[in-house]
């Protein structure tokens, strides 16, 4: 037999479920002490909700993360660099550039992700996410593109019935301090590709698709980030369909440490259907009536 | 991260509902590494019972900000090291005393027969060393971390990680090559 080299998947096998008895005594102790706490509820001090969450820098970066993937993905929309033996990556440029409305699928990797997977509908200038767990939407998040000035996220939690909104001022926490130019430029976001080192990864045939790939691992990628981030370490991959010349998949892996923190990030991103022509409705924030609304000021500073 | 965030808010602002949320979350991982600590199922839900119900009692006064994960992990890990101390006390006074001993082979079955290897080789290990390899290799939590909760230096976290990883592969090689 393979002696054992790798303890640590050996050990992520260990895998025990609570018993029923176990789950019955831990809930009745919390109803009990629900019950006590609605005899003698007293007002209850609500921290300031961006104090708790926003506080805690690494926090910002993992904020400015959903920004990352959204901006990313609009990024590559537009990638373009030399011509290779199949793929004329001026025709990519130019084809999703004309793209009315694009849905893809991510599914993220970390090891903290909370998610099976997200469906995101994306328009030049809006884009929704929808968060699936066991075949539930979770979360969705409404992103609106519209200002010139700032980027503002809607985050509703259906399992917590809570919905937030943070505002990104683009100026001074864009990943591009160039956004003032407007993300949706493809010269200036060809131009931000170009000038990052990057490699061709040859032919790959995915899910019966002969695709063409580029690869870039140089964090001037990302832009100026927010805040100091140490050993920074990023891999981009993007697939390109040999044959119509559209995006096919992209893969995406970062690390960096922040504040002693280390942050990790990996997905792949697949399924894609360009030139959907997307509802504008969906991308109106559908929030129940029964769910409670927080709100925090996230980067722009009141 | 961001789920228990919210949880993390919801239990902060008093609200207690959010505790079975992320009890619920938590249970398994907590009663596996509780279990692979002390080599025992019915300590190990005892451990994750008097986690929570501390956890309750402290959720008016109580306000955390960091990793929930590793915050619950690290209160299972000092409560299953406070029963080991307690009963390593109870067995040197009573030798006859039924308490779990992790170094017996029918304790190692409770992961089930494809594990019993690794559940076996794990109750051979040092309790601290096991602490350390279980706390960063189950649960995820860094080395500095588990400095400060074992309130030893990080360089004696390291070491002792090593030991474990070491000794723990020559244990399963040996079974292996047997």
């Amino acid at each position: 037999m393979r002696p054992v080299d790798n303890i640590n998947d050996l050990l992520k096998k260990l895998k025990l479920k609570a018993s029923t008895v176990l789950d019955i005594r831990v809930h009745n102790d919390i109803s009990k002490a629900l019950a006590e706490s609605d005899k003698t509820e007293s007002a209850v001090t609500q921290p300031n909700i961006r104090r708790t969450i926003m506080k805690n820098s690494i926090t910002k970066i993992a904020a400015a993360a959903v920004i990352i993937v959204l901006v990313v993905l609009g990024l590559f929309e537009f990638i373009g660099t030399e011509n290779t033996s199949g793929v004329v990556w001026a025709d990519v440029v130019s084809k999703v550039e004309s793209s009315r409305g694009l849905i893809v699928r991510c599914t993220d990797l970390s090891p903290s992700s909370e998610d099976d997977y997200s469906i995101t509908y994306t328009s030049p200038r809006y884009c929704r996410r929808d968060f699936y767990k066991d075949g539930q939407i979770i979360r969705t998040g409404y992103t609106d593109f519209t200002s010139s000035d700032t980027d503002t996220l809607i985050d509703v939690f259906h399992i917590h019935k809570l919905c937030s909104t943070t505002t990104y001022k683009k100026s001074e926490y864009g990943l591009f301090l160039e956004w003032k130019d407007d993300w949706t430029n493809p010269g200036f976001l060809v131009q931000k590709i170009l000038s990052c080192k990057h490699s061709k990864l040859g032919q790959k045939t995915i899910e019966g698709v002969l695709c063409e790939g580029i690869e870039t691992t140089d964090p001037a990628y990302l832009g100026p980030l927010p805040g100091e981030v140490n050993n920074l370490q990023v891999e981009f991959r993007l697939w390109v369909s040999a044959e119509t010349g559209y995006p096919v998949q992209y893969e995406s892996k970062m690390s960096g440490e922040h504040e002693g923190e280390v942050w990790e990030s990996e997905s792949v991103t697949d399924q894609f259907q360009w030139d959907v022509e997307l509802d504008p409705g969906i991308f109106e924030p559908n929030i129940p009536p029964d769910y409670e609304r927080i709100t925090w000021p996230g980067i722009v500073e009141p | 991260m961001l789920e228990d965030k919210l949880l993390i808010w919801k239990f902060n602002r008093g609200d207690r509902e959010a505790l079975r949320s992320i009890y619920e979350k938590y249970k398994n991982d907590l009663v596996t590494l509780s279990a692979a600590l002390l080599i025992d199922v019915s300590s190990a839900e005892d451990v994750v019972h008097d986690v929570f119900v501390s956890f309750i009692e402290s959720s008016r006064k109580f306000r955390l900000t960091g990793s929930l994960k590793g915050y619950l992990a690290t209160c299972v890990a000092n409560n299953a090291r406070n029963r080991n101390k307690a009963g390593r006390r109870r067995q040197n006074r009573q030798a006859d005393v039924a308490m779990p001993d992790a170094s017996r082979p029918d304790s190692a079955a409770i992961f089930g027969e494809e594990l019993r290897r690794l559940s076996f080789a794990l109750g051979q290990l040092p309790y601290e060393q096991r602490e350390v390899l279980l706390l960063h290799s189950y649960s995820g939590m860094k080395f500095k971390a588990i400095a400060k909760q074992q309130n030893v230096s990080i360089n004696t976290v390291q070491g002792r990680y090593r030991y474990a990883t070491d000794k723990l592969r020559s244990m399963l090689n040996g079974e292996v090559d047997k």
